[in-house]
């Protein structure tokens, strides 16, 4: 089982460069939602 | 047909304007010259070594030459908004291109050819056995360069940083005319020359390729 | 919302399953030993990336036909998408070299045309950094992406000949080498789990890009 590290590497570096990704988009998208949900307020105007 | 008449006419504004000032031509030219100059002090071939790397080499500094060249393509007609004019003048918008893009090629074709002695000497392989097949590949490869350089000038043109971003499109864009051409070339120049046909016609169904693209998309490409 | 969960958790289960698969299920092979595990999923992602931008190239083609914003989207989250599954491909492929070679990179033909298209994507989101103006910048985008894709195939093509001319070692198990019908059952699996979640993440971007126009048009009431 000698290379077995670099195996666990991959799929570690692989699926971390994923993860980091989604979480990238899910943090972005909760702060766009923030943001929108502040504008709506400053728009009483039933927008 | 007046898509041929356009075009001719289209191309022989821009044979003219660069003739008048031959400009391009010039700096293109000078502008090879000094990277093969480059890499032979970077490499510092050995006679074996510049036969095998040397005519790699041309086709890279063409490549480099050449994404320098098309940037005035599309940047000059901005300049004086000569773009809208050109788009009322003609029928179809497609002649627009085709005149530049045969234009580009002329002029590559050109530089090419004034610079194939000084290659010749510069890496000591001598040219004159293959010429007709060289000319062969340098004609598919320049087609295909100008094709994907006129198309991507006029994307680039309405962008910013458009003097570092035409380059950047169009390098990868480009790698097959880059290894194939490269690689037809080398064999042709070796001791024992071989043409290899299958790379000469993969050239050709890369430059059927981008024409057609550009014949169905190029009004898109002009749109204000 | 209750679809995208759905979508994100049978994503993920499939993705662990296939994991699963790749280290339980499927038989090791005879040469390489336990390293070429990586294969699962070194090539799933890279299948995963070509249908992630062929989903972009789709969305190009209907941006320019239909011109709704909802095709610049789909086309900016399935790019980003697929170069983030070819950054994977990128990696885990040195990782897989140099155990077995003792290198990190051959300009194997594979590696290298995925290289070529990771620039081509990468000069595709470039591109779209340097329009300012929407419209303009989903146009020009759209178009270049066309080029781009219609690039692929002559991408993959002219490296594969031009490594016929000159022979390196190949890093990711020839394109022949029959896999064992275990083996290839595995590997379909992993790459319908790949395209299952490179699904997800391409749903999720879109979403945030969504939003972002919803944030331009609250702001731009707000401020009238």
């Amino acid at each position: 089982m000698k290379n077995l590290d670099s195996v666990f590497a991959a799929y570690l570096i692989g699926w971390g460069v994923f993860f980091l990704f989604y979480l990238t988009i899910a943090k972005r998208t909760s702060d766009l939602r923030t943001e929108i949900e502040r504008l709506r307020a400053l728009l009483p105007r039933g927008k | 047909m007046s898509l041929l008449s356009n075009t001719a006419t289209l191309l022989g504004k821009e044979l003219r304007t660069e003739f008048r000032s031959r400009e391009l031509l010039t700096t293109t030219v000078v502008f090879i010259l000094v990277v093969l100059i480059l890499f032979s002090f970077a490499i510092s071939p050995t006679a074996e070594e510049s036969r095998e790397f040397g005519p790699g080499l041309l086709w890279l500094a063409i490549l480099f030459a050449a994404s320098l060249m098309l940037q005035p393509c599309f940047l000059r007609e901005q300049s004086n908004d000569t773009l809208s004019s050109l788009r009322l003048a003609v029928d179809d918008p497609f002649a627009i291109f085709l005149a530049k893009l045969v234009a580009n090629t002329l002029f590559l074709l050109l530089t090419e050819i004034l610079m194939l002695p000084l290659f010749s000497v510069f890496y000591n392989i001598p040219i004159l056995p293959q010429l007709r097949y060289l000319l062969l590949v340098l004609l598919l490869g320049s087609l295909g360069i100008s094709i994907a350089g006129t198309a991507l000038s006029a994307i680039s043109a309405q962008a910013r940083m458009r003097e570092l971003l035409l380059p950047l499109l169009l390098l990868p864009l480009l790698t097959p005319i880059l290894v194939v051409s490269a690689t037809v070339s080398v064999s042709l120049l070796e001791r024992e020359p071989v043409v290899l046909w299958k790379g000469i016609g993969f050239l050709a169904i890369f430059d059927l390729v981008f024409l057609t693209a550009l014949w169905l998309f190029g009004e898109y490409l002009l749109e204000e | 919302m209750a679809k995208r969960i759905i979508l994100g958790a049978v994503a993920v289960l499939l993705v662990i399953a296939s994991a699963y698969a790749s280290f339980y299920i499927a038989p090791e092979e005879r040469t390489m030993g336990v390293i070429q595990r990586i294969f699962y999923f070194h090539v799933g992602s890279a299948w995963a990336g070509m249908d992630a931008f062929l989903v972009c190239f789709i969305a190009n083609l209907l941006y320019v036909w239909r011109r709704q914003e909802k095709y610049d989207w789909l086309g900016v989250s399935s790019a980003e998408v697929g170069l983030v599954l070819t950054t994977v491909v990128l990696i885990t492929g040195p990782i897989w070299a140099h155990p077995v070679w003792g290198i990190w990179w051959t300009w194997d033909a594979r590696l290298t045309s995925t290289f070529v298209l990771w620039l081509l994507y990468v000069s595709y989101l470039l591109l779209r950094t340097l329009v300012e103006e929407q419209d303009r910048r989903a146009l020009l985008s759209s178009l270049f992406g066309i080029f781009a894709f219609l690039d692929v195939p002559l991408v993959f093509g002219a490296i594969r000949w031009w490594r016929t001319q000159h022979p390196s070692p190949v890093i990711m198990g020839g394109q022949g080498s029959g896999l064992d019908p275990t083996m290839k059952k595995v590997f379909f699996f992993t790459v319908l789990a790949m395209n299952v979640f490179a699904g997800f993440l391409i749903v999720e971007r879109y979403i945030l890009e969504k939003l972002k126009h919803e944030v331009d048009i609250l702001q731009r009431e707000a401020e009238a």
